[in-house]
């Protein structure tokens, strides 16, 4: 077993000096705003600059997506420069899933298997490249975990898709370029039978988008009236969408992993090491030391559960289980940290000022612990995926969808 | 980046495997923690002769001079039965602590025993049932000039009963100081308790006198040199045995029918599996990352106390969720989950409890002033 990230073998060296030093330029006078780009999605437009102009920069180098062939844009590295590129990231705080608002780490793959030549050749490049930002619209006010139960019709007419219908709480509080909808395209055919996937540019006529204010943040509703959108953006085939959504969902579900660790609790340390109370350091406390040693130990367990996701993936072995497992356990600690936060902090953890103090933005924190513990499905719809996968009570293990 | 075993790592894990699916039959070792003592002899024989006792030690020592990943291969394997005899206690912890703490002679008479499993070593600290640390060590030791003088009770000694060895830990004008003690010696006697404490015995030392020689050296220190490199494998040991418990409850699953069908198909009996298979992998993947740190040479002492408290808690946590999907049947004393639910138990206090080595963790990290 190797658990190495910092430490690179020789032949990496060069080029990890060169993402430390391209690195180092892009982020000059960004670096206020390092920490908050993992875990933040405040409506704060400097960070949302800042993070479409990494991505572009990144984009350019094909670095946003360095595994992918360059034909489509990518840099055709292997996956040992693109974990090198990954903890490289991380060193700031970042990751390439969350350089900015996009969905494309999982639209782009999804495309990539399921999408023709020519779709490929269109679709893929402007997303590899950052130009794009692309929500993924499935939820709909009937069909959240029941993600299969689309009511949102795509009917053909002609050369053409005519979309109706409402999905929502979607996306965030700037616009995007393009939606990535899950659709049905014959409402009289069976359940799961009847779905498509749509990659719809959002200045078609007919879309209308709405803000919904949530505890976490600016989600939205899309309406489409009478949508036209071009056939050839239906990807993965006519009432075959289920199969897409394999792809889809194992990606979402935590089935990609990561090697980049979630710096909340490290800013927490931070924050308890620099910090008085009544003249002693909070890290005296041995009540904040327990709290604290908690939060590291489940901190170390999603880690390693995204590390050994991340080496499933990139070695083609998707792990049985781990995806959903990830998803589900990261969630609960999420939510058992942001109670942890006001366990330390108190009142000033839910002080809505980011000026109040400088070390992470744990308001959010306490917002979206218990805020985003349904994103992509319910913690019961991830159980129910680990159930499948390890069998219980079945006589064959559902196989995970290999997702590179 | 790698998560898998070696060639070499899956050829030995397949070798142990199949003496565990031999010899260390779940019910046969149900019995052994029900109405013996937890210890099986000629399981033990097997392991010396298979060389897998003192596969830390140098080979000079007859050890195997394996790395501490190999070893913990093994112990993962060892912790599926649980296996019954104290290969952890006497074939890996009491020979590092007399590398860590020995003299070129007591190395030379020890180790190459110990690896034969003729000398079956037991760490003797606990004078009492709570706590763990230098400061508990209460015992009385009499320096007499050419020699000490033994005098007071260790209560709770992991594998107290099969060692003919004690490593006794006890207070003098030094500190603490490491005495190996013969059970064979006068004033040695030892008590079982059974049941839950099938594994543990009480040792008393009544005015037992011991030469000189029989010293180690470094105290507290040489328990804590050989503790950073072997806890991880008794944190395997439990992982190894958490696993098994996973497969057997997946499986109860499936074969298990109630209201017309299998269990598993009912979602809270899946939220146990769930939960039980976040405790075994948090358990592991913490496990396993330490000793990738102590074989790569990198700083691991907050690591090693944070596995060991991971790793109990998850054993703990992961039979009590089995418990939940096997209910009545779970409870039987003949029933394979029971000598998990014993080792767990047990487990969770040996060589310190979670709460000590979370304290001990966050001692490593985050140093406090004074």
């Amino acid at each position: 077993m190797d658990f190495t990230l910092e430490e690179v073998a020789a032949e990496l060296k060069p080029f990890q000096e060169e993402v430390r030093a391209w690195l180092a330029e892009a982020m000059k006078g960004s670096d206020h705003l390092r920490w908050s780009a993992n875990w933040s999605t405040r409506e704060e437009d400097e960070e949302y600059q800042f993070r479409r102009k990494l991505g572009a920069t990144l984009g350019a180098k094909g670095w946003l997506f360095p595994t992918l062939s360059p034909e489509y844009g990518g840099a055709g590295l292997t996956p040992d420069h693109a974990t090198v590129l990954e903890a490289e990231l991380s060193a700031y705080g970042l990751a390439l899933d969350h350089v900015y608002y996009t969905l494309a780490r999982i639209v782009v793959p999804c495309i990539l298997y399921h999408g023709t030549e020519e779709q490929k050749r269109e679709l893929i490049p402007p997303m590899v490249r950052g130009e794009n930002v692309v929500w993924q619209v499935l939820t709909e006010p009937q069909s959240g975990s029941d993600v299969a139960n689309v009511k949102t019709t795509a009917i053909r007419q002609g050369d053409h898709y005519v979309v109706n219908g409402q999905k929502i709480m979607v996306g965030h509080h700037l616009p995007p370029d393009f939606l990535w909808a899950l659709v049905c395209n014959d409402p009289s055919r069976p359940r799961h039978e009847n779905l498509g996937w749509l990659f719809i540019p959002a200045n078609t006529p007919g879309i209308t988008i709405q803000h919904l204010p949530m505890l976490m943040g600016i989600k939205n509703a899309v309406f489409f009236d009478d949508v036209r959108v071009p056939a050839k953006y239906l990807v993965g085939g006519e009432n075959n969408g289920w199969e897409v959504s394999h792809t889809h969902m194992e990606l979402e579900h935590g089935g990609g992993g990561s090697v980049t660790g979630d710096p909340a609790i490290e800013r927490l340390l931070t924050y308890c090491q620099e910090t008085k109370r009544a003249g002693k350091p909070l890290m005296a406390d041995p009540h904040i030391r327990e709290v604290l040693a908690e939060a590291l130990i489940e901190a170390h367990a999603v880690r390693l559960m995204n590390q050994r996701n991340y080496w499933h993936r990139i070695n083609r072995k998707p792990h049985p289980y781990g995806g959903a497992q990830l998803r589900y356990y990261q969630r609960t600690v999420r939510l058992r940290n942001a109670q942890r936060v006001q366990q330390v902090l108190g009142y000033d953890a839910m002080v809505p000022d980011l000026t109040v103090n400088e070390f992470a933005d744990f308001e959010y924190l306490m917002r979206g612990g218990p805020g985003m513990l349904h994103g992509g499905g319910t913690l019961d719809t991830d159980r129910l995926i680990v159930a499948r996968r390890m069998g219980l009570g079945r006589a064959t293990k559902e196989q995970a969808a290999v997702t590179i | 980046m790698d998560f898998s075993y070696s060639d070499e790592q899956v050829m030995l894990q397949k070798t142990i495997a199949g003496f565990m699916e031999r010899e260390v039959k779940p019910d046969r070792v149900t019995r052994l923690y029900q109405h013996q003592d937890g210890y099986d002899a000629g399981m033990y024989r097997t392991a010396a002769q298979s060389g897998w006792l003192g596969m830390l030690l140098p080979e000079q020592y007859g050890g195997g001079g394996a790395t501490v990943m190999d070893c913990a291969v093994a112990f993962e394997e060892f912790g599926r039965g649980p296996l019954p005899a104290p290969v952890f206690s006497a074939g890996v912890l009491t020979p590092q602590l007399v590398l860590a703490g020995g003299s070129d002679e007591q190395k030379r008479q020890l180790l190459p025993a110990m690896c034969k499993g003729e000398v079956m070593a037991a760490l003797a600290v606990s004078d009492s049932g709570m706590g763990w640390g230098p400061e508990m060590v209460e015992m009385d030791l009499t320096d007499t000039g050419d020699g000490y003088v033994l005098n007071g009770v260790k209560s709770f000694v992991q594998d107290g009963h099969p060692a003919n060895l004690y490593v006794v830990a006890a207070r003098s004008p030094r500190g603490v100081d490491l005495l190996l003690v013969e059970r064979d010696r006068p004033g040695v006697s030892v008590r079982q308790y059974g049941e839950l404490l099938a594994s543990v015995a009480e040792v008393r030392f009544e005015n037992v006198r011991v030469p000189q020689s029989a010293l180690l050296s470094g105290g507290w220190d040489t328990i804590e040199a050989a503790l950073d490199q072997t806890l991880p494998i008794l944190c395997a040991f439990k992982v190894g045995a958490c696993q098994q418990i996973f497969d057997i409850t997946v499986d109860y699953t499936r074969e298990r029918v109630a209201f017309g069908q299998p269990i598993g198909r009912f979602q809270r009996v899946q939220d146990h599996v769930v939960e039980l298979a976040d405790h075994m992998d948090g358990a592991r993947w913490i496990t396993y990352e330490t000793i990738w740190k102590l074989d790569t040479g990198q700083a691991s002492k907050g690591f090693v106390h944070e596995a060991k408290a991971a790793a109990s808690e998850g054993y703990y946590q992961v039979v009590n969720y089995a418990h939940k999907v096997w209910a009545g049947p779970g409870t039987a004393l003949d029933h394979p989950l029971m000598a998990h639910h014993i080792a767990s138990r047990v487990l969770y206090q040996y060589l310190g409890d979670p709460a000590y080595h979370k304290r001990r963790m966050m001692d490593a990290l985050y140093p406090t002033a004074g």
